[in-house]
């Protein structure tokens, strides 16, 4: 089902509601990048916290946790600056761009929705509805697995990395300062830290997962949408 | 006949024409004009030196063990001609009435000008009694002597965060000094114990810049604790280079190579264990081949084996990892998909049979 | 109580009552009361532990392989022992043999700290005890010299050195900030001293001062750091590298060079400052025989020190081992750990209770069946309220320590009973220093048992224990010659490698005594962990038969100069080098009632 807006957009470009353009280029670059940064994160934050083998020869010719480390803080950086650039995009952009910043929280429609959504991955639904963003279910998903998860691992990534940059660098001063204090010490900061690894690794699975299901099983395009932008129905039905 | 501050810094041979640059320097970090030099060193050559109550709680005494280990100054120099250690059990003559009455007249006598350097901490639990001195909580003796003292230093991890007896369930209810003294200046010096230099350090910045050390967020000296061991360590560059010991006694250990993988806390931990090291400056945890324990990191006893790298989390209930947590996690929603998916097929390919059917019907 | 008979005492409470709290000087927190006839001389002592911190329960669910760094925090003045029983302990009970050059190593350890807790404590915690501060400024600098030249050959004794030494010290009391030696007894008619003998302990008092952080720098090399060096299940963490590539990042020629040197210095300090001193100040006092207590009747060690790795047979072990019961000196009974019905604690007059059906009066603990459930109360004749005590109710419970007794008696722990014990058993390690000193101050067998003697035990042990270490730094790098390099056995490290379930029991001899750990091990972590410590055994409190302890039997029948200050009652209880930090570390489950203070 088409929200009214959406009816009205596609309308207004005049073109057949079979397609509606959703997201926009930096969006979709935002995505990709965001997804490479993230894999590289993963990888690199599960090496600095589980190191690879020790190494052979002296230490002068080696830089391996060097390495692993610089990967670990130039994808924090990608990560960083593409959440701001999408902050940005979402307010210069179309009104999907805003879409995973915002809850609806107070609109009994999109709850309806959303209880809708969920019984349809609960098998209690017989025919899926139509959306040319989210649909509400993945929105509050994404907000909650993946925006705060993204949030909180920025604010404690960049704490963590402005320990090594020391007091009087930017990270230092803008996260460090508060965060360390308010866990009470580095290793809980470290700690939890390590769990946002796990809540990104659950957000990708389910995220992938239901991408590829509803490609297959609903109404509209998914996985190509976010490589050409533009939302495919499949059906002319309402 | 005072010993002055002044007096002691000629014995320890410093001139006179050093010191009066000192006090100019001290004028000028106070802010004050050039006319207030004279009256600065005035005060340095006259004043007397400044009393220092040092009360126990509960603890183990490592502090005031650390302390004599000093070696730069030397304890000896420290008690006799620096400060004025008017009061502390431990190496104190007197006992019982005769060292309450000590208490009592340099409270008097130089109120608001005295140090209170506390070791340990007093328990909440038991009516406080499970740290009685005269008869009474060491929770009253403590408020008592706080009441008047210019600044409260507290010694070491028991009195600034609790330590081991303050490790869960904490069942004394051993309580940091902070948070049952509100009113006064704290400085924090943790460690279990601190290094020694470093309490007599903080102690001589304290008396020969008259003011107190600048402190962090959380109270400490920024001077000794505004990095982390690792920041300084030797072995850093075989961290850097990815050369680990994996085991105790491995060829890694004996090349002296980095103990992360043994569970190592320098990277989380906050001293000056590695710059400054131990007892004049002969060695390190780290150097002598065992990890930094977290020692003067806030709760460092409840953050699992000081063998494990991923530390536990307390929070959840039970004592597991987030790397346990995270795998039983994934693997728990992964069966779910992958049983979602199962059904979602059989749904799909019966759905498309419906359609047929429809279509055919 | 009133006035009864038990252990060949007589207590009276009926006289005059003095309280002392705080005990000074003494690691933790004390309190002792006293009672005076109408001659000033005791006749019924009291002593309370006054401080408790719980880290038996702490322990409870932790990983076994972390439990010395808890148990080391026992105490940070016999710093490291608590953590060696520790390892003994989880050794024991999962059957980890250590590598020899491991037991070489933590032997140099624990002697180390037996050499610098006693010479410490000689010098820091009791030596104001006999030595007269005020009278050493009145002393003759030349006289002085002479005195210190005619019993040592150490070489700091020139009259110049004493006059500056007098100088400094004459300054800083007119001053009038006299700081730690404020509101001393000065003066006292109990300082027998002369003031040159005076002003040679002062100096060395500030010598030894200096001397005592060079000490522990055998801990900082082997251990990272003293206080509270770092140890290992399975061995000791420093490995050792003396030939290879990589040698300067372990224990390799320097480092063995710098404890060698450490060692040789410290024999000199031992053998040239603190033995003559210590014969020079006992030569005045020969005639204060107070303070044997239960010396004389009932003495324990469990003995320490193996010389080859993992035997803790008493063949094998340096340090004696046995126990002495009713004065009888002619036997000694092998002392079992493992064995329920030998050592059992009692909490009748401590503050606590047992549970369930153990909650009887008389009823006794072995220390793998421990249990603790903190219970304060005073006693109904009390004086003062429960957060102002004025005087303590010996009838009821009156200390935070347990009462430990071995087969049923309170033994008195420590330098001296291990002396006692090797005496006996005719080791002539043991025997003959003692035999030397009295025979050098013209003084009888029995003047052993006494204050006196339990000081004397300290020194001659601080002397044996430096020369001990020699030996195993030696053994040490001949089993390095020979090509051993191991440290530490890993074959155990992992805890799936562990049963099921597991107990076991280490030792060690403390400065202050002997100590033992009681482990019970379930699934990998602590199910209950026990220790017994040397001023539990010491510091005791009466059992339900009104035996008393170590502590309150060695105060009996002595004289006071003064009746307002506690001089000799310092004396003696300095004698054992007290650790309340130690013995009152036992703890109450979680879940009991408790009152709280209010903070404001």
């Amino acid at each position: 089902m088409l929200s009214a807006q959406d009816m009205r957009e596609a309308e207004a470009h005049g073109r057949s509601v079979k397609a509606v353009y959703v997201y926009e280029a930096p969006v979709r670059l935002w995505h990709w990048v965001n997804a490479l940064a993230i894999t590289v994160l993963a990888i690199s934050g599960w090496f600095i916290a589980s190191p690879l083998p020790s190494q052979p020869g002296e230490a002068s010719e080696n830089f391996l946790m060097g390495y692993i480390r610089f990967a670990h803080f130039s994808a924090g950086y990608v990560l960083l600056i593409g959440l701001l650039g999408r902050i940005y995009w979402a307010f210069v952009g179309n009104h999907h761009a805003r879409q995973l910043f915002v809850l609806p929280i107070f609109n009994a429609t999109w709850w309806k929705e959303v209880l809708f959504e969920l019984r349809w991955y609960l098998f209690l639904e017989r025919d899926p509805k139509k959306y040319v963003g989210h649909n509400p279910l993945a929105q509050l998903s994404m907000f909650t697995l993946f925006l705060t998860t993204t949030v909180f691992m920025i604010v404690t990534g960049f704490a963590l990395y402005g320990e090594g940059t020391q007091e009087g660098s930017w990270a230092h001063t803008l996260f460090t300062s508060w965060v360390i204090p308010l866990f009470g010490q580095s290793q809980d900061v470290h700690t939890w830290h390590h769990v946002g690894l796990w809540v990104f690794l659950l957000f990708v699975l389910l995220h992938v997962y239901a991408a590829l299901r509803e490609d297959i099983m609903s109404r509209q395009s998914l996985v190509s949408t976010m490589l050409s932008g533009w939302r495919m129905f499949k059906d002319d039905k309402p | 006949m005072v010993e002055t501050f002044y007096e002691v810094m000629r014995r320890q041979g410093i001139t006179r024409r050093s010191f009066l640059k000192y006090c100019s320097l001290t004028a000028a970090s106070l802010g004050l004009g050039p006319a207030f030099v004279p009256k600065i060193a005035h005060a340095m050559e006259t004043k007397p030196r400044t009393p220092v109550l040092w009360l126990h709680g509960l603890e183990c005494t490592c502090c005031s063990e650390s302390f004599i280990r000093s070696g730069h100054p030397l304890a000896k120099d420290a008690v006799l001609s620096m400060i004025s250690l008017d009061y502390d059990d431990t190496i104190m003559t007197a006992a019982g009435h005769q060292a309450e009455a000590i208490l009592e007249e340099v409270m008097t006598k130089y109120k608001g000008n005295y140090i209170l350097a506390v070791e340990g901490n007093p328990p909440l639990n038991q009516e406080g009694m499970s740290c009685i001195i005269g008869g009474k909580p060491f929770l009253e003796q403590l408020k008592h002597v706080a009441k008047d003292c210019k600044a409260i230093i507290s010694w070491g991890s028991c009195a600034s965060w609790g330590c081991v007896q303050a490790a869960k369930p904490n069942p004394t209810q051993a309580t940091p000094v902070h948070k049952v003294i509100h009113d006064k200046p704290i400085i924090k010096v943790p460690g279990c114990p601190p290094i020694a230099e470093v309490m007599t350090g903080v102690i001589t910045y304290m008396l020969t810049f008259d003011r107190l050390p600048e402190l962090d967020r959380q109270g400490r000296p920024k001077m000794f604790y505004g990095q982390r061991i690792h920041d300084k360590c030797y072995r850093r560059p075989h961290f850097d280079a990815g050369q680990f010991a994996e085991a105790w006694d491995d060829e890694g250990s004996r090349k002296g190579y980095c103990l992360y993988k043994m569970g190592c806390k320098g990277p989380t931990t906050y001293n000056a264990c590695s710059t400054v090291r131990w007892n004049g400056g002969v060695s390190f945890p780290i150097q002598s081949g065992h990890g930094c324990i977290g020692c003067s990191e806030d709760g460092f006893w409840d953050k699992g084996s000081f063998y494990d790298r991923v530390t536990d989390i307390q929070q959840f209930g039970v004592e597991a990892n987030a790397d346990q947590i995270g795998g039983a996690t994934l693997g728990v929603v992964g069966a779910a998909v992958a049983a979602h998916a199962a059904v979602s097929a059989i749904k799909q390919s019966r759905s498309k049979q419906s359609d047929v059917n429809d279509k055919q019907g | 109580m009133g006035a009864y008979e038990t252990q060949g005492f007589k207590l009276d409470n009926s006289g005059k009552r003095i309280v002392v709290d705080p005990v000074t000087r003494i690691e933790g927190h004390m309190r002792v009361e006293v009672n005076l006839d109408t001659n000033n001389v005791i006749r019924n002592a009291v002593s309370t532990g006054t401080m408790w911190r719980g880290l038996e329960v702490i322990l409870k669910g932790r990983d076994p392989r972390d439990a010395w760094a808890f148990t080391e925090r026992i105490c940070g003045v016999c710093t490291g022992t608590h953590a060696l029983t520790s390892v003994r302990a989880v050794e024991d009970a999962l059957g980890i043999l250590i590598p020899e050059n491991a037991n070489s190593i933590r032997n140099i350890m624990q002697l180390t700290l037996q050499v610098h807790d006693h010479l410490v404590h000689f010098y820091h915690l009791h030596a104001l005890d006999w030595v007269d501060v005020v009278s050493a400024l009145s002393a003759d600098p030349k006289k002085t010299s002479e005195l210190a030249q005619s019993i040592s050959s150490w070489p700091l004794s020139s009259p110049g050195y004493f006059r500056d030494i007098q100088n400094r010290l004459k300054k800083f009391v007119e001053s009038g900030q006299l700081g730690p030696f404020m509101n001393g007894y000065w003066g006292n008619p109990a300082y027998k001293l002369p003031p040159e003998a005076n002003l040679m302990a002062v100096t060395h008092y500030l010598e030894a001062l200096d001397f005592q952080k060079e000490i522990v720098k055998i801990h900082t090399i082997y251990g990272g750091k003293n206080p509270h060096p770092n140890w290992l299940v399975g061995g000791v963490p420093c490995a050792i590298n003396v030939h290879e590539t990589g040698a300067v990042g372990a224990i390799n020629m320097e480092r063995l060079n710098l404890i060698s040197h450490i060692i040789d210095r410290t024999i000199e300090f031992i053998d040239q400052v603190y033995i003559p001193d210590l014969l020079a100040i006992a030569s005045f006092y020969k005639d204060w025989t107070y303070g044997g207590g239960l010396a004389s009747k009932s003495v324990m060690s469990y003995g320490d020190i193996p010389d080859k790795a993992n035997d803790y047979s008493a063949a094998n072990l340096m340090m004696p081992r046995g126990a002495i019961i009713n004065g009888d000196l002619s036997k000694v009974h092998e002392v079992d750990l493992r064995d329920p019905s030998q050592i059992q604690e009692f909490v009748d007059h401590s503050w606590f209770k047992y549970a369930g059906a153990n909650d009887a009066a008389g009823k006794g603990l072995h220390p793998w069946d421990g249990e603790t459930v903190a219970h304060y109360e005073l006693g109904k004749n009390a004086k003062g309220t429960s957060t102002n005590i004025e005087q303590i109710d010996e009838g009821g419970k009156y200390s935070w320590i347990k009462a430990p007794r071995w087969k049923g008696h309170a033994m008195e722990v420590g330098p001296l009973a291990r002396y006692i014990i090797g005496y006996v058993q005719n080791n002539p390690e043991f025997k003959e220093p003692v035999d030397r000193v009295l025979k050098k101050l013209d003084l009888p067998l029995p003047a052993l048992f006494s204050t006196l003697g339990r000081t004397a035990a300290r020194g001659l042990e601080a002397s044996w224990a430096v020369h001990k270490m020699r030996y195993f730094q030696d053994k040490l790098v001949a089993n390095i010659k020979a090509g051993d390099a191991s440290t530490a056995n890993i074959e155990k490290w992992d805890p799936s490698t562990w049963p099921k379930e597991a107990k076991g029991v280490g030792f060690t001899e403390a400065p202050r005594g002997a100590l033992g750990h009681w482990i019970k091990i379930k699934e990998g972590r602590i199910d209950n962990y026990q220790c017994v410590v040397p001023t539990t055994w010491n510091g005791s409190p009466r059992d339900s038969k009104g035996q008393i302890g170590a502590f309150e039997a060695s105060l009996m029948n002595t004289p006071m100069a003064k009746a307002d200050q506690p001089l000799e009652i310092l004396r003696t209880l300095h004698s054992f080098d007290p650790c309340l930090a130690c013995s009152t570390h036992v703890m109450a489950p979680d879940g009991q009632e408790m009152t709280r203070v209010r903070v404001r």
